[in-house]
């Protein structure tokens, strides 16, 4: 896989610095200017509150002023132009210490938007934004799903019409995680209905605070309001603000997948990093509830372990295949993203056998209580978040394993008439 | 929309379950379970009333008492009311209820009077079960001590079912002699009822606490000792039976909005139940669902004629359910997909209830631990 946040010239690596040199600089810089992070990270729950979100942009901006963010990005957008290699370097430096914390629209801003826009942006929409998300100042989140398009992400029907110099924006999107706060929507739009689906898509940043847009935030299955919904009314928007061409968006969401279907470990899963011992969370749980020592208890943690193991076992593979077959990363992005969707809700059922009885009612307030359950209640999150089991079972089998394709009934024609069509479902393909 | 538990029903069963359908339909459908649930709410006094008078109280009692079943076999019928109960995600009271009504019921005329009070919903009661009980894991136990000739209980019970508005309870300990079954006032001294928070938040469970709490003689259910534990082993096939009937019925439902929503969602231009992905998923899951069924049934059958496989049939029953009920719930989940995700639809309501049902009255776990005590016994 070729990384498109890395600097395209070579130019960009001349004045690299010994490594050695850099880590050293990084080290001293990390200990002079940065908390120790706590040992346990407090217990989230959705809720990223507006004084969080300006300490995070506060340390963002002092990490940015020193270089270290945005390590491997060209230095014409605000970045450093050096190798992944001092990226790394710093981040093993950083390691135990307080790093920005934007939950989960950092995520998506750092690690599906900016490399998205690194691959297909112009240069001018490069400069414009990639120094102020460096910087703490805009935060991206995700505008791909509708109400009515989730897994069909090339049928959404959001549209933005031409208007003379500018283009206006109507529709819904659903499912936005932490555009509650966020700054920026990387929004998937219908800019042709009558070519096939995925010829009349455009990618757009759409402002969050411009008029137009409403965010309404939607409470999730544990009680938490992380992801929202957003209604466009004529939002007025510029040829500035497209990533990538018109009509050009699935080139664009084709990139964009690979990075959203690259963490391959979900809610609840086991760490990426491999932790000390034998799955500790469910150690602990044991030991909490009482049942180190319960030989059932034991064997479903090795159980799990064994998976756990497995798992950090198949993303180290992938990422070695990804480089041998740059060709096949998306595909095989899949796997990552199939193993947590398949394997964090067993996972998860096995944490209420060891909790029983405590892992189904506690006692008001009493946080490690709830932790359990909602880690069952969470458990599908890889299951179906950024493209279900299914679309990845399907991706697997047409595009890794080269079984024969599933038939299109929605691809070949207009995409006005699919919605058309779908109300009529036969069975049969197109005019049969 | 009836569960139909029961594949063949007499007329009389018929009839008691669609009161039980009707009466669930017209007073708390589930946007009135969800209402309850957000204000943290039981049913009130007229529900218990209403149900008392369906018979959903009197199943397991005989006649001079006030009860009687539909069919002969009242544990059959009682399993078939509580399908349609789960299926509507209804709290209590239900199971613990039946469960004191069938223990005192065995006792004879001795505690006549409140069982009369217990059928005809003037009064409510529920089992504190804990440890000696059989529920397990870490439910927490009661131990009893003789105290004249009556007994000074003590313990901490977790997970107990519908104790708000309970004027007794029938509480299960270990005593001197092997385990005890006495009666308790709810408000007695020493009493203390908490309430939890919970997974399942239509139905909200305490942990009851019993510091010094005096029993006397004729507070004690049935003769201490091995006859208690016969009928503790008996009282919990009971529940189990009773409350994977009513983790059955929440399975229905759930199945049947998946179902429904397969035939109406689309997706790449097809509704997304023509993709064999989620048709074979769901053909699976129909599966389960009507073993669950049969299994509950076959259960309620054997131990509601008191034949010899009663026990065991209600072992793997719960056994079964606990599991295939959760299975369920991550199945129907995936076909909803981000939908499934929020608070105001309703799936999250049954993945709820049937990962808190799969615990209540013993966890799979325990009850094929039950059934490995059995293999090579005769
Ligand atoms: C917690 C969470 C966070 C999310 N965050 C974001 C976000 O930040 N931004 C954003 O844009 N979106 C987000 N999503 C949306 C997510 O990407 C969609 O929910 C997902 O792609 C599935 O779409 P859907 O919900 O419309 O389900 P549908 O597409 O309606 O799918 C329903 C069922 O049909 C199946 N199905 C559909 N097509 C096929 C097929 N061809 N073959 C077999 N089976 C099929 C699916 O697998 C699924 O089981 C989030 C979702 C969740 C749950």
């Amino acid at each position: 896989m070729t990384d498109p946040s890395t600097d395209p010239s070579p130019a960009g690596h001349v004045d690299a610095p010994p490594l050695d040199d850099y880590r050293a600089r990084a080290r001293a810089w990390v200990e002079a200017n940065l908390e120790r992070a706590p040992q346990t990270r407090p217990a989230r729950g959705g809720d990223m509150t507006p004084q969080a979100v300006t300490e995070a942009r506060a340390l963002q901006r002092r990490l940015y002023d020193a270089g270290y963010v945005g390590i491997t990005v060209a230095r014409a957008y605000g970045g450093q132009g050096l190798g992944p290699e001092y990226e790394r370097a710093f981040h093993e430096e950083a390691r135990g210490y307080r790093l920005p914390d934007f939950g989960i629209a950092g995520g998506t801003t750092f690690g599906v938007v900016v490399p998205t826009m690194l691959a297909h942006a112009a240069p001018a929409f490069l400069r414009r934004h990639i120094p102020k998300i460096l910087a703490g100042e805009e935060l991206f989140v995700e505008f791909f799903s509708e109400p009515d398009a989730g897994s069909d992400l090339a049928g959404v029907r959001s549209q933005a019409v031409r208007d003379g110099e500018r283009w206006v924006l109507s529709g819904s999107k659903i499912w936005s995680s932490g555009a509650y706060y966020a700054d920026w929507g990387m929004c998937l739009a219908r800019t042709n209905w009558d070519v096939p689906k995925h010829r009349g898509l455009t990618w757009f940043a759409v402002p969050i605070a411009a008029k137009g847009v409403t965010v309404q935030r939607i409470r999730q299955i544990t009680g938490d309001a992380e992801f929202c919904q957003e209604f466009f009314d004529d939002v007025e928007l510029t040829d500035d603000d497209i990533i990538g061409g018109v009509g050009d968006g699935w080139t664009v969401t084709q990139t964009m997948l690979i990075y959203e279907r690259g963490g391959g470990f979900g809610h609840g899963g086991p760490a990426r990093q491999a932790p000390k011992g034998i799955a500790p969370d469910l150690v602990e749980l044991a030991r909490s509830v009482g049942r180190l020592d319960d030989p059932t208890a034991r064997d479903l943690i090795a159980r799990a372990h064994v998976d756990d193991v497995a798992r950090r076992a198949l993303l180290a593979r992938l990422g070695g295949r990804m480089r041998a077959e740059p060709g096949q990363a998306m595909h095989l992005a899949s796997y990552a993203k199939l193993a947590s969707g398949v394997f964090d809700p067993p996972r998860a059922n096995l944490a209420m056998r060891i909790g029983g009885s405590d892992a189904v009612a506690w006692d008001d307030g009493d946080e490690a209580g709830a932790r359990t359950a909602n880690g069952f209640l969470n458990s599908r999150f890889m299951s179906i978040a950024g493209g279900t089991n299914e679309v990845q079972r399907n991706g697997i089998g047409e595009r890794v394993l080269g079984l024969p394709r599933e038939p299109s009934f929605d691809s070949g024609k207009p995409f006005r008439e699919v919605l058309r069509d779908a109300r009529s479902w036969t069975g049969r393909p197109a005019g049969g | 929309m009836s569960v139909k538990l029961l594949a063949f029903a007499t007329p009389e069963q018929e009839m008691l379950v669609d009161t039980t359908a009707r009466f669930i339909e017209k007073t708390l459908p589930l946007a009135k379970v969800r209402e309850l649930a957000e204000s943290a709410g039981n049913p009130d006094t007229d529900y218990v009333q209403t149900a008392s008078s369906l018979g959903w109280f009197g199943l397991l009692v005989d006649e001079a008492h006030g009860g009687g079943s539909a069919s002969g076999n009242g544990l059959l019928d009682a399993a078939a009311v509580g399908a349609e109960r789960g299926a509507v995600l209804q709290p209590g009271p239900f199971v613990g209820l039946n469960v004191v009504a069938h223990a005192l019921s065995a006792d004879g005329p001795r505690h006549g009077a409140l069982l009369e009070r217990l059928v005809a919903g003037q009064t409510r009661a529920t089992w504190v079960a804990g440890t000696v009980g059989g529920l397990t894991p870490g439910p927490g136990e009661i131990v009893a001590r003789s105290d004249g000739d009556g007994y000074v209980v003590d313990g901490e019970v977790r997970l107990v079912h519908d104790v708000a508005g309970c004027e007794t309870l029938l509480v299960s300990a270990l005593g001197p002699g092997g385990p005890v079954q006495v009666l308790i006032g709810a408000d007695a001294a020493g009493v203390e009822v908490r309430a939890l928070s919970g997974l399942d938040v239509t139905r909200r469970v305490c942990a009851v606490r019993l510091r010094g709490v005096q029993a006397r003689a004729d507070a004690v259910v049935g003769v201490p000792g091995a006859p208690t534990e016969a009928r503790l082993r008996q009282q919990l096939a009971v529940a189990a039976v009773l409350c994977a009937a009513e983790s059955a019925g929440a399975m229905h439902t759930e199945f049947e909005t998946a179902l429904e929503y397969a035939k109406a969602r689309i997706a790449f231009g097809r509704p997304i139940g023509s993709f064999q992905a989620i048709k074979h998923l769901l053909a699976d899951t129909s599966l389960s669902l009507e073993m669950a069924k049969g299994l509950v049934a076959a259960a309620a059958e054997a131990l509601g004629e008191g034949r010899p496989d009663g026990i065991e049939l209600a072992h793997a029953a719960k056994a079964f359910v606990a599991e295939r009920g959760v299975e369920l719930a991550h199945a129907c989940f995936q076909v909803f997909g981000g939908i499934g995700y929020t608070w105001e639809h309703d799936h999250h309501l049954f993945m709820r209830r049937l990962a808190a049902d799969a615990v209540a009255f013993g966890s799979a776990d325990w009850h094929r631990g039950r059934l490995a005590e059995q293999i090579g016994a005769d």
